[in-house]
């Protein structure tokens, strides 16, 4: 299953979070996750951490370049 | 799959007769320009050298662990976590002993009323507490305080050299009331040095005490949230051979960020470093000379301001015989200079754009009002707080609660309108 994508290049602090948090929110049960594209570095903690409280596991793929793509899917409960 | 970063690997690629990675080639030029500036002002005066190393250790460090001063009182709301206040206090609690130890021999009987001369023990009152409040919030909005600016500058935020440029609007708008302000508050501010009434081992033990009580509270309201991630640990390549442990180590220093603690750390024992050379860390004084030192020479500026010269840390400063080439401007770009060595280094150098243009007005309004704040408390994060409680200083204290109360009302403004 394709993950939903949301892309918050480009935004200041929390911006990325705060975005990511509200995609989130707006998810449906037939979505698998949620794949961000972001390239504010302090997104890698604060994201994952957020997700967490909203029940996703985070995956953090460094691309090699300032832009990385973080995996949200549902915890297994 | 993974390219290989970091010094270590550097010459590997070299033997193997492959080209360095770019973002390397890029991290080298850097250094060499850095080097390259610090060899042009010794030439002009070793003290402007010596700021210049300070500056891009700061801005290095600020990189790295990607410090924000403005998310560490901001995330205690908007996250209920406070990781980076915590690493804040815990390189607070190094900068007071290390200033403790200073300004005992600076000031070796503190109960007959004298102040260290270059510590920040800055008057309390209503300038006090209106310019937290006003910087708490302006912080929020911009997105980064004064140093979250200035490093992020160097990481290719377009939106933070915005806030710079209105934090120094801030300044020289706020300047022309300055003697109003000194009337009305600052004058008859008492500046309340803690050893004066405690001796150096009561001050000293009574600062470390609030740090630690205040750590306590941090994790207390930590714990009401439920839930506490990890930091996303480092994974090296583990290999056991020479070569991949000097990478390993090489990309954690260089490529992975820092745990933020490290860098509370690093930031408190640099500014003991600092201190012991000259005066705290804090650079809003030196920004508002420039504004200053520009206005009055083309002959709009606030002109005399009443008492500034005679107050320490970063009060605004007129400037003028000593024209722009000062110490002090070594520092401010250095840290830049710093960072953008460190985002080359790792890779993370970019420009980044806002999409909507109304981040450009948040960016440019907050700084504004920074401004504002740093001329009231006569320092940002940095002066007003960073340098001023290990100063022993009560205004310290002050104005680290009106910038958390600010920074909340920060929060509730861009929770509302995104």
């Amino acid at each position: 299953m394709s993950l939903k994508q949301l892309d918050v290049r480009g935004e200041i602090c929390p911006y990325p979070m705060m975005k990511t948090v509200q995609a989130l929110k707006k998810l449906t049960p037939a979505d698998a996750g949620l794949e961000v594209t972001t390239d504010h570095a302090p997104a890698l903690e604060t994201i994952p951490t957020q997700a967490a409280r909203l029940g996703y596991t985070a995956v953090i793929e460094e691309t090699g370049t300032p832009e990385w793509k973080i995996r949200l899917t549902r915890q297994s409960s | 799959m993974n390219q290989p970063l970091g010094l270590g690997q550097k010459r590997g690629g070299l033997l193997a007769g492959q080209p360095l990675p770019r973002h390397l080639q890029r991290g080298l030029l850097a250094t060499l320009a850095a080097a390259g500036i610090w060899l042009a002002a010794l030439g002009i005066d070793a003290e402007m050298a010596l700021f210049w190393g300070y500056g891009l250790a700061f801005g290095f460090v600020l990189q790295r662990s990607r410090l924000c001063f403005a998310s560490a009182f901001r995330d205690i709301f908007l996250l209920q976590h406070g990781r980076t206040l915590k690493a804040l206090l815990a390189g607070l609690a190094v900068a007071t002993v290390g200033f403790g130890l200073v300004m005992s021999k600076q000031i070796p009987n503190p109960t007959l009323g004298f102040l260290p001369p270059t510590a920040n023990v800055l008057p309390i009152g209503v300038h006090l507490v209106l310019g937290g409040l006003i910087f708490g919030f302006g912080m929020v909005v911009a997105g980064g305080c004064v140093s979250g600016s200035v490093y992020r500058m160097g990481e290719g935020y377009v939106a933070s050299w915005v806030s710079f440029g209105g934090i120094l609007l801030g300044l020289l708008g706020t300047a022309y009331t300055w003697n109003w302000w000194w009337d009305f508050s600052i004058a008859e501010g008492p500046r309340i040095w803690l050893p004066t009434y405690l001796g150096h081992g009561g001050a000293l033990g009574l600062t470390l005490l609030a740090l630690l009580g205040t750590y306590l509270a941090v994790v207390w309201w930590e714990s009401r949230s439920g839930i506490v991630i990890p930091e996303s640990p480092f994974v090296g390549r583990e290999g056991p051979d020479f070569r991949t442990r000097l990478g390993d180590n090489l990309r954690q220093l260089f490529v992975h960020g820092w745990p933020v603690v490290t860098g509370g750390l690093v930031l408190g024992a640099l500014n003991v470093m600092l201190f012991y050379t000259a005066h705290p860390w804090g650079f809003t004084g030196e920004l508002s000379r420039w504004m200053l030192g520009l206005s009055n020479a083309l002959g709009f500026g606030p002109g005399t301001l009443q008492g500034a010269a005679d107050l320490p840390g970063c009060t605004l400063e007129v400037g003028g015989e000593q024209g722009l080439l000062h110490h002090m401007l070594f520092l401010v770009w250095g840290m830049v200079m710093g960072s953008f060595v460190g985002a080359l280094f790792a890779g993370e150098f970019k420009l980044r754009r806002p999409r909507q243009p109304r981040r450009y007005w948040q960016a440019a309004g907050g700084g504004l009002l920074m401004g504002v704040g740093a001329t009231l408390a006569m320092g940002c994060t940095i002066g007003a707080f960073f340098s001023a409680i290990p100063s022993l200083a009560l205004n310290g204290w002050v104005f680290a609660l009106c910038l958390t109360a600010g920074a909340w009302l920060g929060v509730q403004l861009i929770q509302r309108y995104e």
